[in-house]
This record gives structure tokens, sequence and C-alpha cells, in this order.
């Protein structure tokens, strides 16, 4: 079956190199409108950098990134994230040194407000803590209690959900999660992933991952990387069950059968 | 409502200048002038280095840019010192602007040596390249050009301090809004972790190059106003050895801390003159104290003070505290 939706991200023969080793090698993914989509690998497969490279944290060594239209292979973050593409960090990157309101703010100010640097200086974050859509987010992402409290006080937990809430805030066209469950309890992960089932439809998710378990009846697509490579790429089930993915990611002899939950 | 606000806003600042008030009555003129000068100048490197965490030793040379533009206008043009001061402002702004987007690139250490090296090429232009112009090291002198100004008159050392009180409290009222302002969150963001901001679609540049400018503005103004208040500049006051003083009042005050600079002023020229007097090693005892001050925390003194403060005025009004204010 062929998906119908619009194509919203194309990389095409992605390479980043980092001296000698080859991080990314010749990578083509496809990303289409609110899909729902995964990369996973093991550690050092290449997902992150790969991440970062559509993000654009540093720019390939070759190939191509195509944002619908637009060739965005070496444009900055900011002109990314003005196009509507929004990622979070594997180490929670949330500003510690302010509150989870001002966090939002912050987020909130320039997605809505256009801010030039004057419109910076003269708004105060006082006079935009009561906007509608932060006092949604500060619902919808279960922030009401701690609206006031410095960030470096919460738990990774809370933290992560600010970082969700403030990229979800901003209402992106391509949100891309950077291993946003890694190192959280499972009520943690339960409320993480409650809050992004709510996204589903509204936009592109692309989650990578590490543990692939907690977002199984997530994904509608998996892809799973090793050494810098795309070795299966399709349906949740129906890459788990590709030979090549069983040998290199889960390490299972092919020749015999294993419940792969048991290594999951 | 809007009333118990503005008392909110208002009155640590107003507390604060009524006790710079106090400096008045009970340091000797010069001394007061000084504090007020040098909180100021301290002020500007309290924002590079608390709010958006650049470290400069080269603040020296901005305050040269404003001195040296108030002083040309006074020694060869004018007679004005409200114009000369206005002169030293702009100088400052636009010196700043030029070589911002050059400086504000580099990270730290870099930053504050390329500062220092800066204040090293003012120093030496002053001293020997210019010297046809500004007089070498024996300075350009005008306190007897300063015309008297109507209201304020600033060739009058009592009259200069009013001045002085008056434009530290506009610029501590200025500073203390930039905390509230978006910008300022986006600053204290910049200096956590400069990666997220852009990637929340800010220009980390153009925060750090207004920053940049805003700080240096500022220690321009202070500059021109020591021209103004001394009626005399020579490249003394860019000498690679005072490249640290604001570095050192800043901390010696509390990093980041909106009264650190005032306070650090006050007790680091009241420590010159009290211990001067007593004898002549002062700044021995100012590199005692800096180094109990980094080794018991880092804070400062109104770093220190400031929490001991806030519990008594709890005690005494009764309140629950109120949480998830910025730290003043």
């Amino acid at each position: 079956m062929t998906d119908t939706r619009a194509e919203i991200i194309r990389a095409k023969g992605i390479t980043k190199r980092f001296g000698a080793l080859v991080a990314v090698d010749n990578v083509d993914y496809l990303l289409r409108e609110n899909e729902v989509a995964g990369i996973i690998g093991s550690n050092g497969a290449g997902k992150t950098t790969f991440f970062n490279l559509l993000t654009g944290f540093f720019p390939p060594d070759q190939g191509t990134i195509r944002y619908k239209d637009e060739d965005i292979t070496f444009m900055k973050p900011q002109q990314r994230v003005a196009r509507g593409l929004m990622r979070t960090f594997q180490l929670t990157a949330t500003f510690d040194n302010l509150s989870v309101i001002d966090n939002l703010v912050l987020a909130f100010f320039r997605a809505y407000r256009k801010s030039s640097m004057l419109q910076l200086l003269l708004n105060t974050c006082k006079g935009q803590r009561n906007d509608p859509k932060i006092v949604e987010s500060l619902e919808t992402f279960d922030l009401q209690d701690i609206r006031d409290r410095i960030v470096k006080h919460l738990s990774l937990g809370e933290k992560r959900r600010l970082e969700i809430a403030m990229a979800v805030l901003t209402e992106p066209k391509v949100l891309l999660l950077d291993e946003p469950l890694a190192g959280l309890s499972e009520s943690e992960i339960k409320s993480v992933l409650g809050v992004l089932r709510q996204r589903i439809g509204r936009q592109t998710i692309l989650i990578v991952e590490h543990k692939i378990s907690h977002v199984e009846d997530f994904l509608e697509r998996l892809t799973v990387m090793h050494e810098g490579r795309i070795i299966a790429d399709g349906g949740y089930e129906e890459t788990l069950r590709d030979p090549e993915v069983r040998r290199s990611y889960w390490q299972i002899d092919t020749s015999g059968e294993q419940d792969r939950t048991v290594v999951a | 409502m809007a009333a118990m606000s503005f008392v909110r806003w208002w009155w640590g600042l107003l507390l604060a200048f009524a006790l710079v008030a106090l400096v008045r009555v009970f340091l000797p003129l010069p001394f007061a002038n000084e504090i007020i000068i040098f909180s100021i100048y301290t002020m500007g490197c309290n924002y590079l280095l608390g709010r958006i965490g650049l470290i400069s030793f080269g603040q020296p040379a901005y305050l040269a840019v404003g001195a040296y533009a108030a002083a040309f206008y006074l020694f060869y043009f004018g007679n004005n010192p409200y114009v000369g001061i206005l002169i030293g402002i702009a100088a400052g702004f636009l010196v700043s602007l030029a070589i911002g987007p050059l400086f504000v690139r580099l990270r730290g250490d870099y930053f504050a040596l390329v500062n220092l090296a800066l204040s090293v090429i003012i120093f030496y232009l002053m001293q020997k390249v210019l010297a046809g112009i500004t007089h070498g090291d024996n300075g350009l002198w005008f306190l007897t050009n300063l015309a008297s100004t109507p209201v304020l008159d600033l060739s009058r050392p009592d009259q200069f301090f009013i001045f002085g009180f008056l434009v530290a409290f506009v610029i501590w009222a200025f500073f203390k809004y930039l905390d509230d302002s978006i910008f300022g969150a986006c600053c204290l963001a910049t200096k956590l972790n400069e990666d997220k901001v852009k990637f929340l679609g800010y220009s980390s540049f153009n925060i750090r190059l207004t920053a940049f400018v805003i700080a240096n503005t500022t220690t321009a103004l202070a500059g021109a106003m020591y021209a103004v208040y001394l009626g005399f500049v020579s490249p003394e006051i860019t000498s690679p050895a005072r490249a640290a003083d604001p570095v050192v009042v800043t901390i010696l005050g509390g990093v980041g801390t909106l009264y650190g600079p005032l306070v650090g002023s006050i007790v680091y020229t009241g420590m010159k003159d009290v211990l001067s007097k007593v004898f002549g090693n002062w700044e021995l005892v100012i590199g005692f104290v800096l180094v109990f001050i980094m080794l018991a925390g880092e804070k400062g003194i109104w770093g220190s003070l400031q929490p001991l403060l806030e519990k008594m005025v709890l005690r005494v009004t009764g309140k629950t505290a109120e949480r998830g204010g910025s730290g003043q």
C-alpha cells in the first residue's frame, strides 16, 4: 500500500564523518505529513548523528535534506525552527536557571510573537505568562503545580515533560524527539507517552529511541539503524521480523526461534 | 493590587539608594562620587558576567572610549559637560556595536583575553600613537574649561554627586527592568544552554551582541562621567594593571545580583579609603578578601547577605516565601 500523504522531509545520500569514523553512511530517509515514525539502533548506530543532521546541529559531508520543496541542508537551526521543525534533546535541555513558566514563555514568544530584538526588550515575561496557550500547555502537561518552580529543582521526568511541552507549544509541523523516554520511571514514561498520543494526527512525529518496548503500540513506522546505515524501514511489526534486524540489532541467531521480548 | 506590585518592584531599589545617600554623609565627597561612578562601571561588567556569562578582562577599554570621547569634546570643541557625557555614551555604543560582532563569537577564555588585548591597544594608542591629540601620559586637562550648567552644575563635585546619584538610579532601574524582560530571560537562557536557545528559534548571537552593547555602553557612560568629574583623562584609565578591577568588584559584591555592584563598589572604594590610611598595601587585603569569598561559595557579599535579609524581612512581615522569583 503506498502512502498518499505529502512528503515533509526527504534526506538523500546523507553522510557524516567524524575523522575516520563514518557516523552516518549514505542514508536515504523520508517522512510524510502526520506520520508517527521511530528510529532505533544500538549505541553508536548513528541515530543521534542522523537526528542532528536533520535538525541542523551540524551540516552533512554529503547528501541533501529537503523540507517540503526547500533545500534545508545547510540551513541554520533558527531557520529550520521558523519553518516548523522543533526538536528536543537526549540530555534534557531546559533552562534550569528559569522558572517552569518562563521556559514556556520563551518557547511561546518566539513562536507567536515573531520576536525582533526590540520586542524582546519591550515585553516582560510577566506580561506573557497568562496567555491562554501557555495556560493550556501547563494543564495538558500537568505542570500547573510547579509552574513557578525554578527548573533545576525538578525531577528528570518533570523536566522531560517541560521540554516536550515547550516543543509542542510552538505547534511545529515536525516534532523531533531524541530519546524522550531515557532515564524515566514507568509512571513518567506513561505520562509522557500519554501526552504524545494526543499529538498524533496533528503533526509529524519522529522519535529516536534506544528501548523500543515502550513505543511499540505508538509508532506506525519503524526504521532500524546499524553502523551508520539504515538496515530496515517499514511498518513496525514487519521491520522487527526482518532477519537483518534480528541479526544485527537484536543479535538473535536467525536460524533458531527466540522470543524477542527476552531481549527487549 | 497595582500599588502593591509597584511597591514590591521599587522598594529594594529605593532602599539601596537611601543607603547610597548615607554614603554621601559618612564618606568624603570624592569617595562618594567614586563609588557612584564605579558602581555604574561595575554594573556593565556584572551584566556581562552574571546574566550572559561573558567574563571580560578588558572593561577599561570601554571606560576609556567613553572617557576619551567626552574628553576630546570638552578639550577641543566645547565646554558643556552634559554634551560631553552624551558624546561618551554615543561613542561607547558605536564602538561596542562595531567590535561586538567580532568579539561575541568567542567563547570563555578567548572573550576575556580579546577584551584585554583591546584595552592594551587603546592604552598604547592613547599613550603613544595619538600622543599629538591626547598629550600622551600628561593627559588632557579641561577642568577649568567646564561650563557651569543650570539646574545641576556638573563642574561642582557636590552637585555632580546628585547628578551621578540620579544617573545610577536610572541605570539600576533599567537593569532591573531588563531582568524582567523577555530579553533578560533570553540572556539567562543563553548563558546556560546556547544550543537550546538556537533550537527554540532565537538568534543567540544577536542576544549576546545586544547584551554586549548594552553593558559596554553603560561602561562608556561611566567613563564619560569619570572624565567630567575629574576634568582630566590620561591613558592610565585603560592601564592593563587595572583590567581586573570591575571583575574583582563584581565578584566582591556577588556575580549576577542586582545590588552586588553597588555593595562591591562601596566595599572596594571604602576599603581603599579606610585601609590606605592605615597602611599602603590595601590591595593585599582586597586579595585576601577575594580568596575568602571564592572559597566561601563564590556568592560575594550581597549574594551571601541576600538570603539572610530575605529571611529577616519574611519574619517581620510574616509572609510565606514567594517561590520562583529570579535571584536579585
